[in-house]
Order: structure tokens, then C-alpha cells, then sequence
């Protein structure tokens, strides 16, 4: 009996798919191309969210590993000052290394600062400038202890004494906050690319709808017919995320120059540079497949 | 090769579309199936290809129950049985050779045999000079017969053809059962739904009408509308004023149907 003839594997010919496919996609341009610039902003959003974070975080942990406290001097300390200050420093065991800067370095590093302001610089002078204690400190969460120690001192330009770690949390807070804000529209986004793709896949179905009917009449396997429309999500989902990964190239550009610029810490590495691009582009690769079987699901009844 | 085992089925409406329909088709058959609109014909054709499952009853196809067929082996049940439309359904942005091409590469048959197997079947329907033509260059019986090539290119055991001549002027529509007969030489069943008196009267073939959904003939060598034949089969409870076009009378219709016995012509 012809009937009880077993095929085995579904013979899915790998031309035809790729033929069908393409065909499809073109057939579709303008819904495809919607899709896949929804895609590819919402994913380069993504990808430049993760990036921030990897930089962030691996300036707050070496700000964390590395803080240095600063002890800003009155201009007109006397040396009689400095040395006790010098004492200080020594008997705190929470403080590793220190630097002093005179008043000459202080005032080149203020100058270094005050790069953006013209009207400041000019009234800055060496004599004017303070000079400061840098020092490092053993562990983070001592710093507001250790700074106290100073504030209060004779010489010391009172209240000044820094440590980071404020403007570390101020730092992690706001872009805490800006990652959160990122990820809501990224999802937002994904989530519309999500139902763009649905729709085009939807449509594909629908201007396909004579063929996939003789196809079952003539008895096309249920995957066979399914495939090719299941791919075309995937292919949108794909060129999207390559797409965003190209934008997130760019960003991270942007943001190594800032990075240098601003911060301390070196640039992200090449390895955290490609697990994101990977993450962006399997983001991009879920979201294509995620949609293409809902619309495969509910549209195409096989 | 198919057989109904007192198959009902009934649709949301309540009305039994197909009623207790108890038959055998033996393999190599040529079988007319006739009867109203809204008789039946269409029902007993999806069933067939397991497009509705009946509500009671059993469908036998080359020996196996299809009832209880899994759904991912309904394809492999309707590659054994070829299908052809009153209005063609050719895909219009492919020619000939490429219509009747897609059923074999969508059941993924090597290319090699597509090739041969394509212009053997296109040659067989006499279409073989027009393979490159598409659908809306051809007539409305060279359509046919391209659609006929499609259904019967992939050498289906059964042939189901729902109204063929429907949309074709009488010299065509003989053409087109000329090369259903041809068809049915090489061994395959072919059952046809059909309203066109005439070809039904001249072929004198089996005739098997339904009339609401219940059989009330299975006639070897009958014609469309003879109810008296003395060869009248499976209807001998019923009656044969019920046959007669009584249909007010459904109501009294007994629901058991009798068996069909076995060996005619």
C-alpha cells in the first residue's frame, strides 16, 4: 500500500526554501523593511544600554578597588601644617600610597580641569592654587571615615576633602536610572518590531494563501509549508540585529572617546565588545523567530 | 480502495450534511457522484481528504481508517489522492510546467525526476507544446487539463474531481472526460462530483446521488437522473418514492441504510 509509505525526514530541499524566501521578502519589501528598521533601532538601543552599563560598572569597581582621597590644602598652609598632615596620613592604616602635589602641580592640574573655562583659568594662579594630598585607600566604604579625619584640621581648606566615592554612587544612581529608561523603550520597541514582523509574516501569508492551498491539496508536509514563512521572520529579526549591531559599533566609538576623555578607567575589551553584538544579534534572531510562529500559528491553518 | 463505514456528519446547523453513507469504491473504478447542490458531494470529497472528520462512522482509504490518522500524516494521505476543481485553481504567476512542477517540489521530489515526470503528464493531457504558457493565456479546457496534470502528475491512487466540467462548454467537457477515462485505464479510481446530465447519461458508469446528505442510489452503469432502475442498490429500505425528488417526505426517512451489496458490473 502506497499509503502506508513512510518518507522519513522531511524533505525540505534547501533551494527551494532559500528561493521562497527571497521571493517572499521581496514581494513584501515595504512591510519587511518596517520590521526590520523597528529591529534594528529598538536593538541598537539594547546594545548601547549594555554597553553604558559594561563601562559604567567597570568604572565604578575600579573606583571601588582604587579610591583616592583628597586632602585640598588652604593656599597659605604653613609647612609646619603640612608636616602634621603628613603625620596623619602616615598613622591611618586605611591609607595605602599618597602624593602631594605642590603648587605647581596642583595648579597644572587645575588648568587641565578648568580646560572649558577661560574666565577661571585666567584668574587661576600657581600661588592661588591649593595644594593637595592624593592619596589611596585600602576599601571604599571607609572613605567618608577616613575623610573626616582630616576635615577640621588646621590648614586644611575646610570641608574639602574629597573621596569619590559620592560621586560614585550619584554616578551609579543616574545611570541606573538612564539604563532603566533605555530599556523600557528598548523593549517597547522590541515589542512593536515583535508585532511588525507578525504583521508581514501575517501578510506573506495572505498574498501566498493560493499556493499554500494547493500545497496542502497535493499533500506539502505542514513544516514544508511552514518553514519558508518562518524563515522570513527569522531573516528580518536577523538583518535588523546586524543592523543594530553596526549602530552599536559606532556607539561604542562614541562612547570609548568619552570613556577617555572623561573617565579613568581603559576602554571596554574586544571580548565584552562581541558578547554584546552576539547578545543583540540573538535578541534580533528570538524576537524574528518569536513572531514569524505566532503569525504561523494563528494565520496559517495547516 | 475507499470505503464508507455508515459515515454522519453534520454541521453547526444541526442538518446532517452526509447521513449514515455506508459504500465500497473498489480500486480502478470510475464513479460518478451526483445529487443537488447541498446534497453532499462536497462534504464526502473533504472528508475524503480529511479536511472534516465525520461525526460517526469510519472512512477506509487503501485500507487504513484515516479517522485515525495523525495530523502530521494527512499529507502522505493526500499525495494518494489527486484533486481537481471546477474553477482550476492554477497559480497564475506560474506556467504550465511550473504549476504542475510545484506539486511535486513541494513534496520534495528530486528535480531530476520532476523533470521527466512533468513532461510525461503534460504530454498525456496533450499540453505538451504549451508548457510555458501561463494560466490566463489558455483556455478554460486546457486550464483543466493543466489542473488534471497537477492532480495526477504525482500518480495518486484516487482521482477526486468536484465538478470538472462545471465551468466548460459540452465539446470540452467531453474532451476533459475523455482524458478522465484515459486516467482511469491506467488503474487509478476516479470519482467524480458532477451536475452535467449528459456526460453522466453517456458514459453509463457507476452512479452513486445523494439527496440531503443520505444516499438513495448506487447504480452500476446508471444515469443522472434514473430512479427505477432495476439495479438500484442500497436503497431498497427507503423506498423508491422517496427517490423520485419527494423531499418534503425526509422527515419519515429511515436512518439505517443498507449495506450495498458487494460485485457489480
Amino acid at each position: 500500500m502506497r499509503l502506508g509509505e513512510r518518507h522519513g525526514v522531511v524533505a525540505v530541499s534547501f533551494d527551494y526554501v532559500a528561493k521562497e524566501t527571497a521571493a517572499n521578502l521581496w514581494r513584501n519589501r515595504v512591510m519587511a523593511l518596517a520590521a526590520v528598521l523597528t529591529v534594528a533601532v529598538s536593538l541598537s538601543l539594547v546594545g548601547t544600554a549594555l554597553l553604558l552599563r559594561q563601562v559604567v560598572n567597570r568604572q565604578i569597581s575600579q573606583w571601588s578597588n582604587n579610591v583616592s582621597l583628597q586632602v585640598f590644602m588652604n593656599s597659605n598652609a604653613t609647612s609646619q601644617q603640612l608636616s602634621e598632615i603628613r603625620v596623619l596620613i602616615s598613622q591611618e592604616p586605611q591609607i595605602t600610597t599618597c602624593t602631594y602635589l605642590d603648587h605647581k602641580a596642583s595648579y597644572l592640574q587645575a588648568r587641565q580641569v578648568l580646560a572649558g573655562e577661560p574666565t577661571a583659568l585666567e584668574a587661576l594662579t600657581p600661588a592661588i592654587t591649593p595644594t593637595v594630598f592624593r592619596c589611596q585607600l585600602q576599601s571604599a566604604n571607609d572613605a567618608p571615615a577616613v575623610a573626616a579625619i582630616f576635615n577640621g584640621v588646621p590648614g586644611v581648606f575646610q570641608g574639602h576633602a574629597q573621596f569619590p566615592a559620592q560621586s560614585v554612587r550619584t554616578m551609579q544612581r543616574i545611570t541606573n536610572i538612564l539604563q532603566v529608561v533605555l530599556l523600557a523603550i528598548a523593549i517597547v520597541l522590541l515589542v512593536s518590531s515583535l508585532v511588525l514582523i507578525l504583521n508581514a509574516i501575517r501578510m506573506a501569508i495572505f498574498a501566498r494563501r493560493r499556493e499554500v492551498s494547493v500545497m496542502k491539496l497535493v499533500g506539502a508536509t505542514n513544516w514544508f509549508i511552514r518553514i519558508p514563512f518562518m524563515l522570513e521572520g527569522l531573516v528580518q529579526g536577523l538583518v535588523g540585529a546586524v543592523v543594530a549591531a553596526g549602530i552599536v559599533l559606532l556607539s561604542n566609538v562614541g562612547v570609548n572617546y568619552l570613556v577617555r576623555r572623561y573617565l579613568s578607567s581603559s576602554t571596554l575589551p574586544l571580548g565584552q565588545l562581541i558578547l554584546t553584538e552576539v547578545v543583540v544579534v540573538l535578541i534580533g534572531v528570538v524576537v524574528g523567530v518569536v513572531g514569524s510562529t505566532i503569525a504561523v500559528r494563528r494565520f496559517l491553518d495547516v | 480502495m475507499i470505503r464508507f463505514d455508515d459515515v454522519t456528519k453534520s454541521y453547526l446547523t444541526g442538518i446532517d450534511a452526509l447521513a449514515h453513507i455506508t459504500l465500497e469504491i473498489d480500486r480502478g473504478e470510475f464513479v460518478f457522484l451526483v445529487g443537488a447542490s447541498g446534497s453532499g458531494k462536497t462534504t464526502f470529497l473533504r472528508l475524503l481528504l480529511r479536511e472534516e472528520t465525520p461525526d460517526s462512522g469510519s472512512i477506509w482509504v487503501a485500507g487504513r481508517d484515516i479517522g485515525r490518522l495523525a495530523p502530521a500524516r494527512i499529507p502522505y494521505l493526500r499525495r494518494n489522492l489527486g484533486c481537481v476543481f471546477q474553477d482550476f485553481r492554477l497559480l497564475p504567476n506560474k506556467t504550465v510546467a511550473e504549476n504542475v512542477a510545484f506539486a511535486l517540489e513541494v513534496i520534495g521530489r528530486p528535480r531530476g525526476v520532476i523533470k521527466t515526470q512533468v513532461t510525461q503528464v503534460l504530454d498525456l493531457v496533450g499540453l505538451g507544446q504549451k508548457m510555458d504558457r501561463r494560466p490566463h493565456e489558455l483556455s478554460g479546457g486546457e486550464q483543466q487539463r493543466v489542473a488534471i496534470a497537477r492532480a495526477f502528475v504525482n500518480r495518486p491512487l484516487v482521482l477526486l474531481a468536484d465538478e470538472p466540467t462545471g465551468n466548460l462548454d459540452p465539446a470540452t467537457s467531453s474532451g476533459i472526460m475523455k482524458l478522465l477515462e484515459r486516467i482511469n485505464k491506467t488503474g487509478t479510481t476516479v470519482l467524480m462530483a458532477t451536475h452535467d446530465v449528459g456526460i453522466v447519461d453517456e458514459m453509463r458508469r457507476r452512479v452513486i446521488q445523494l439527496e440531503h446528505g443520505y444516499m438513495v442510489r448506487d447504480q452500476a452503469r446508471g444515469i443522472y437522473g434514473d430512479a427505477s432502475d432495476t439495479r438500484v442498490r442500497g436503497y431498497s429500505s427507503i423506498g423508491v418514492g422517496a427517490v423520485s425528488g419527494d423531499d418534503d417526505d425526509l422527515v419519515s426517512m429511515p436512518r439505517r441504510q443498507v449495506r450495498p451489496r458487494r460485485g457489480r458490473r
